[in-house]
């Protein structure tokens, strides 16, 4: 249960960044979340509407790719299809020992915000 | 229209930047370190206090030990008489890269040859955090059962290698020995999985060799310091 943190760090890259553009509202962020990243995604929808409830980016969405890990054959070269949460033991067409690739995703891959309307001179 | 940006950072890029830092230190010091992961109770620390006698006199060792509450770990290992420190993360489910720093910055430990990670006791959050290492350890004792595996999939792909412990205890628990190596060998081919028994020594021999194995190859072949 770290999701908390996991969700500090996401809204503190995606501020940096917003703040780097200029200024303004998060509106969005699309996550990538891989299978085998260690986070949930519910667990952290929840941390997310904690973490920014009550601040300036409150109401702002958290979109969640899920990233299923794949299963490689080094003999066939080819990526199996295997059922969602279960594991091929071995390689379908020449039963060789497959590799296990992706699934360890945990990136912020964009994000959308409002800029602030510059404030008017008096 | 709201303006999107690209941003592709990866999440815990902060905490991977220290850990980068950390291993480049380690690998210039030519000290090992292994990350232990495992569910709480299943023989870390008992692991590495059964290390810790048979290396003794041939290796330099040095522990952190990460645990939400007390000094309990770090005191076994420095009756030892090794160097440890306990890192309490207070109720943090893991250790990161930063609090790896930190506490190598407190204890201002001397050059080892063998540097052990106690991660929190956790088979889940402790996966995502590159601590420095250069293998992750994955535990799991006969007792806990022989489905974890697939159970905990991110840590038993992850792992460098996988050491079953409490051998000693599998006679009277249900554990199927074949179905675990099954599992991890479809997660992770080439991992080395161990049996071992820190009451009864078996696999103890294996577990150190592989150490001092790993030692060797990281110094590029020459031995460890006499």
């Amino acid at each position: 249960m770290h999701e908390l943190g996991i969700a500090t760090n996401i809204y503190e890259t995606c501020r940096r960044v917003v703040d780097e553009k200029g200024s303004g509202r998060l509106e969005s962020v699309r996550l990538a979340v891989g299978e085998l990243s260690a986070v949930e995604p519910e667990c952290l929808r929840f941390a997310w509407e904690a973490l920014t409830a009550g601040g300036a980016d409150e109401g702002c969405r958290l979109e969640i790719d899920w990233r299923p890990a794949r299963q490689h054959c080094p003999a066939c070269g080819e990526v199996k299809v295997r059922p969602e949460t279960r594991w091929l033991r071995v390689c379908p067409d020449c039963w060789t020992p497959l590799h296990i690739e992706g699934g360890d995703e945990l990136e912020v891959i964009e994000l959308s915000f409002e800029p602030s309307s510059p404030k008017e001179t008096p | 229209m709201s303006p999107t940006i690209d941003v592709r950072r990866r999440v815990l890029e902060d905490n991977d930047r220290e850990a980068a830092r950390l291993r480049a230190a380690f690998a210039a010091d030519g000290t090992l370190v292994v990350n232990l992961i495992s569910s709480p109770g299943s023989g870390k620390t008992t692991l590495l206090e059964t290390t810790i006698r048979t290396l003794a006199g041939r290796f330099t060792m040095a522990a952190l030990e990460g645990d939400i509450a007390t000094e309990r770990d770090a005191d076994r290992l420095r009756a030892l008489g090794i160097p440890a420190h306990q890192i309490l993360t207070g109720g943090s489910c893991h250790l990161d890269a930063r609090l790896v720093a930190a506490g190598l910055e407190r204890t201002a430990f001397p050059k080892v040859d063998l540097l052990f990670i106690e991660n929190v006791g956790n088979l889940i959050c402790p996966t995502a955090y590159d601590l420095g290492e250069d293998m992750k350890i994955a535990l799991l004792s006969t007792a806990e059962g022989d489905d974890k595996p697939f159970k905990y999939p991110g840590i038993f792909a992850r792992a460098g290698v996988v050491v079953i412990t409490k051998a000693d205890l599998a006679p009277h628990v249900v554990f199927d020995l074949e179905a675990v190596r099954a599992q991890v060998a479809t997660l992770n081919p080439e991992a080395p999985l161990l049996v071992t028994s820190s009451r009864t020594g078996e696999g103890i021999g294996a577990w150190c060799d592989l150490l001092v194995s790993r030692l060797e190859a990281k110094r590029g072949g020459s031995r460890a310091c006499p």
